[in-house]
């Protein structure tokens, strides 16, 4: 890298006198709405522009030889295309920029199709295309060499949390030669999917298949496997991150874990809770969810055992005696179930109750209807005889093999009746001299609103996911929380497995309530995209971060105040021919390049790379200049 | 109130087909139906699915406008074949007559 100062100075000394433009018609895109070759007239007129070219699509092969025979031929020294948004090919250039030879990053875009021929019709389009461009090339002038950031990582990950997404992101990572630290907080490996019996749709034992993972996660001498552990203290940046991992002995997690203290109604700790270090190179969060726990009352819930939740049911479900004629459950002759869907889920402002927090949970749980249905399949297939009615929103069993789980219900006799969130069934006790316990009203959308009831025994409850409580994790780690408070990825379609936190990846149910299946493809990608940012052994970050002069820093600190990363900016003591002075440091991996110290900076000392304070002014210069 | 008696199914099982739970209440059959008559046949296949018997009984003169032209039967997505469900009710209609 070269040395800052030398930067400076030569970006003092001057602009570039050798800017080449090249824009772009992209097939009528452009140039159907901006006078491509009159911006071009304009571009050629402009200060330090020594080229200007069009070309019908400057992304294909020939366009982009126009920029690489210019650097060749010593045209040009910068570059500035004018085409669409840089996300779609501002890689495209620098990639033509690097293959000539140059370094990539004295390159700039001018978005003319998003921003310009897709908004703006006729002399205006033209207008603000040849703005756009002008900023460009204010910009470009000013643009410099840079290197990207370079850090050493450890080819080493730590998965957190061991259910299923987290053994599978553990067993992908190890198979592609990285070493694995699984963190999980319970003595035990499987998580919510041990809690099933077999799996909606297609009815495979979870047994079988946490069993599978587990076996083969423990065998491989390049996965650490720490349960009863959790991580307690997270520093570092991409590629050398250190974890404070805790584990204790004993299952009180809330109490004094030394030997010798007393838990009541527990008893003595015999062995002290020991804290490691792990050295890492990226993170995969594969926390899991919570199953929502009804309120009390919710449903009848609480009120009368004769109401339980869906994954209490499935319990005890796997523990039924098969060759019975009637269904048994904790011997009570179950003849007629009830199943109410959307529980803890899809709730709405002003119908549903809100927690303690004013929160709601808004978003649909996508597993429940499947499950449910499942359940309601198992039930009939082996007691024919026993009524189900199914209390639902809305279906939706909307993934491989469930849509034949709702046919499979229709054929096996099950009822459906169909409510609306305003008017949701009601749990009261039976009085119809009956046995059976219980009695579910509802106002039925598909018998025409009508007011039906139905006598039953048990009634399920289809309750949802909520986001696992991991609030120490999310402020330590700094974790981008969703409205739903599930953990948030970058992107949900182009970076659907990557949080905003470099080098820390997301598994599975941490993320958003899915399925087995696409907790494991999640896990899968999230393990895949750890290995590739690893296995070169350093990764290389973009570089545009903070930097300060040295010179004019008078170590006020207003930088680091205004700082957004923890540790991106420190005070360090500078020898000086006056004693020894307090100057802020950037520290490179950790800088977001957001640009808040440069902001506040009272002597601009500190500026961005690639993003100085010159070159915006530079940008407005061209932007107001007078034609 | 309409109280759902669950064995109705089987009550029925002895007049005719039992498809009238395989139905998912689409209203393709009321879309195709010709005769002007809301609701039918459909409303009177969701009777038998919670086994609503009184309000079948009390709605048994609609049975009687059908015409038997088998346009439901046809275009039912889920083959709950309507047109035959609605013979099963006349049958059963017919039998319980003056006895409720």
């Amino acid at each position: 890298m070269t040395d800052p100062k030398e930067k400076t100075e030569k970006a003092e000394s001057g602009k570039s006198e050798k800017i080449g433009v090249y824009i772009c018609y992209c097939g009528g895109n452009i140039s159907d709405h901006v006078d491509v070759e009159k911006v071009r007239d304009e571009a050629e007129k402009m200060p330090g522009v020594a080229v200007a070219r069009t070309n019908s699509f400057m992304c294909s092969d020939p366009g982009q030889e126009l920029i690489i025979e210019d650097l060749k031929n010593g045209l040009i020294d910068r570059v500035v295309v004018a085409s669409c948004a840089p996300s779609l090919h501002e890689t495209t250039f620098r990639g033509a920029i690097a293959r000539a030879g140059a370094n990539p990053y004295i390159y700039d875009h001018a978005n003319i199709r998003e921003h310009v021929s897709w908004v703006l019709h006729g002399e205006k389009a033209t207008f603000k295309a040849e703005k756009l461009v002008g900023a460009a090339v204010g910009k470009a002038s000013l643009l410099q060499e840079l290197d990207p950031i370079r850090v050493d990582a450890r080819k080493h990950a730590t998965v957190i949390g061991g259910g299923i997404a987290g053994l599978k992101a553990a067993k992908v990572l190890a198979e592609r030669g990285i070493d694995v630290v699984l963190v999980e907080k319970s003595p035990y490996l499987g998580g919510n999917a041990a809690r099933l019996d077999t799996i909606a749709p297609f009815g495979e034992k979870s047994a079988a298949l946490i069993s599978e993972l587990a076996e083969d996660v423990l065998a491989r001498d390049n996965i650490t496997v720490m349960t009863h552990s959790k991580v307690i203290g997270f520093e570092g940046y991409v590629g050398n991150f250190d974890l404070t991992v805790q584990t204790t002995f004993a299952d009180a997690a809330d109490h004094e874990q030394a030997a010798g203290h007393y838990i009541p109604t527990v008893g003595v700790i015999t062995e002290s809770a020991t804290e490691h270090i792990i050295e890492t190179g990226a993170v995969i969060l594969a926390t899991g969810f919570k199953s929502y726990q009804p309120r009390h009352g919710e449903y009848g819930f609480g009120e009368n055992s004769a109401v339980v939740t869906l994954p209490e049911f499935i319990k005890q479900m796997s523990e039924v005696d098969p060759s019975k004629t009637e269904l048994e459950i904790g011997s009570r002759k179950i003849r007629s179930i009830a199943m109410i869907h959307c529980v803890g889920s899809r709730q709405i402002p002003g119908i549903h109750e809100e927690d303690e927090d004013g929160y709601l949970n808004e978003y649909c749980s996508r597993t429940c209807c499947s499950a449910i249905l499942h359940a309601a399949n198992q039930v009939k297939e082996i007691f024919p005889d026993t009524n189900v009615y199914d209390f639902y929103r809305d279906i939706r069993t909307y993934g491989r093999g469930q849509e034949e789980l709702y046919d499979q219900a229709a054929n096996n006799r099950v009822v459906f009746l169909r409510y609306s969130a305003e008017d949701s069934p009601v749990v009261t006790a039976n009085d119809d001299g009956s046995d059976a316990p219980l009695k579910v009203t509802v106002k039925d959308g598909l018998t025409f609103n009508e007011e039906v009831e139905v006598a039953v025994d048990l009634v399920v409850l289809a309750t949802g996911m909520e986001a696992a409580s991991i609030p120490e994790l999310v402020s330590m780690m700094k974790l981008p929380v969703g409205t739903d408070k599930f953990l948030q990825e970058i992107h949900p379609k182009l970076a659907p497995v990557e949080m905003a936190v470099s080098g820390v990846f997301l598994a599975g149910t941490a993320q958003a309530p899915m399925t087995i299946a696409e907790a494991c493809n999640g896990a899968a990608a999230a393990a895949v995209k750890t290995a590739s940012l690893l296995s070169k052994g350093h990764v290389e970050l973009d570089p545009y971060v903070a930097e300060v002069d040295q010179n004019l820093c008078q170590g006020g600190g207003a930088c680091i105040e205004a700082c957004l990363a923890d540790g991106a900016l420190e005070m360090q003591d500078v020898k000086t021919a006056e004693g020894t002075v307090k100057k802020a440091r950037v520290v490179p991996a950790l800088c977001l390049g957001c640009g808040a110290c440069a902001a506040v900076c009272p002597s601009r000392a500190i500026d961005l790379k690639g993003w100085s304070l010159k070159q915006y002014e530079a940008m407005v210069d061209m932007i107001v200049a007078e034609d | 109130m309409t109280r759902i008696t669950p064995d109705f199914a089987k009550e029925l099982k002895q007049y005719g087909d039992d498809t009238a739970l395989i139905c998912f209440n689409c209203g393709t059959c009321v879309a195709v139906c010709p005769l002007i008559s809301e609701s039918f046949p459909r409303r009177l296949i969701r009777y038998i699915q919670i086994g609503a018997r009184d309000r079948i009984l009390e709605n048994s003169n609609d049975l009687y406008k059908c015409l038997h032209c088998g346009l439901c039967t046809e275009t039912c997505p889920r083959g709950a074949d309507p047109g035959e469900v609605i013979l099963s009710l006349k049958r059963f209609a017919v039998a319980t007559w003056r006895k409720m």
